[in-house]
């Protein structure tokens, strides 16, 4: 059976979203000099690119090609919350946003007979999005004597705020093409 | 680290920039340098690891020129 048009608008934007936080970490990790971060990044970055290949190669084994978006999440996320200008607001806005793409992954797979190849690539890209959780958090507490633990606090509260106004309003505005995952409820939601 | 000087800034906001260092003068506003937010992030990130400072969003949400970009380096690199 063929991936329903709103099956396919998902996956597609989750493609999309993927190529655009690789081709933003990827940016980063070119600028940035040899350190710790650099290394983390670079394969953070990596694995973007390769998760964005696991969604067209879903797409491909399920019959269809994915639709060609321009727009990703992530560049609503600079127009809610403005640009990060410094590289503990790159990785606060990172870990807010890694968060949100594990619990909108887990709730896909809460999606009643979701596909089988769905369901794999969905859990084959959450490996890693656990260790993209686990390395920003580490490196935003080594962070913390540089920048201040409380000026980390705020600056989360922040990108976690514009967070669920970006989700909020992205529901909003494709409610009728994500219909079938707000009925969804995940067994362990992350927020 | 000795306090940078205008003239060294930007000739590094042009080095960053990969544009040609007389185009990179004081009154020249930044849009007209960098014409993609993602670029004006990485200069910013790249500049602040090279002079060992940190922007803030109210610091950048200030600074309009190339002028005022080098004005902010010095006083956060002194």
């Amino acid at each position: 059976m063929l991936l329903s048009d709103d099956e396919l608008w998902a996956l597609s934007y989750y493609r999309t979203s993927e190529i655009n936080g690789s081709l933003f970490f990827g940016r980063l990790a070119r600028t940035l000099k040899p350190s710790p971060i650099q290394h983390d990044l670079t394969k953070h970055f990596a694995d973007e690119a390769q998760h964005a290949w696991y969604w067209t190669d879903c797409l491909d084994r399920l019959g269809t090609r994915p639709i060609k978006m321009s727009d990703a999440y992530q560049d609503q996320y600079l127009e809610a919350a403005g640009l990060p200008v410094n590289l503990m607001e790159i990785m606060a806005i990172t870990l807010v946003f890694e968060r949100r793409v594990i619990n909108q992954y887990a709730r896909h797979l809460a999606v009643p007979n979701v596909r089988a190849e769905v369901k794999e690539t969905i859990e084959r890209i959450m490996e890693d999005e656990r260790w993209h959780v686990q390395w920003v958090r580490d490196a935003l507490t080594g962070m913390e004597d540089r920048f201040g633990k409380d000026t980390i606090a705020e600056t989360l509260r922040r990108y976690k705020a514009a967070d669920r106004e970006v989700y909020a309003h992205t529901l909003a505005e494709h409610e009728a093409r994500l219909g079938f995952l707000l009925d969804a409820h995940p067994r362990a939601p992350e927020d | 680290m000795t306090t940078p000087s205008n003239d060294e800034i930007t000739a590094r906001i042009a080095e960053v920039l990969g544009v040609a260092p007389s185009r990179v003068r004081p009154e020249v506003v930044l849009p007209e340098l960098v014409s993609d937010s993602y670029r004006l992030v990485e200069m910013a990130i790249e500049l602040q690891d090279d002079y060992d400072v940190i922007f803030s969003q109210a610091d950048l949400s200030s600074v309009t020129t190339v002028g005022d970009l080098a004005d902010l380096i010095r006083t956060r690199a002194t």
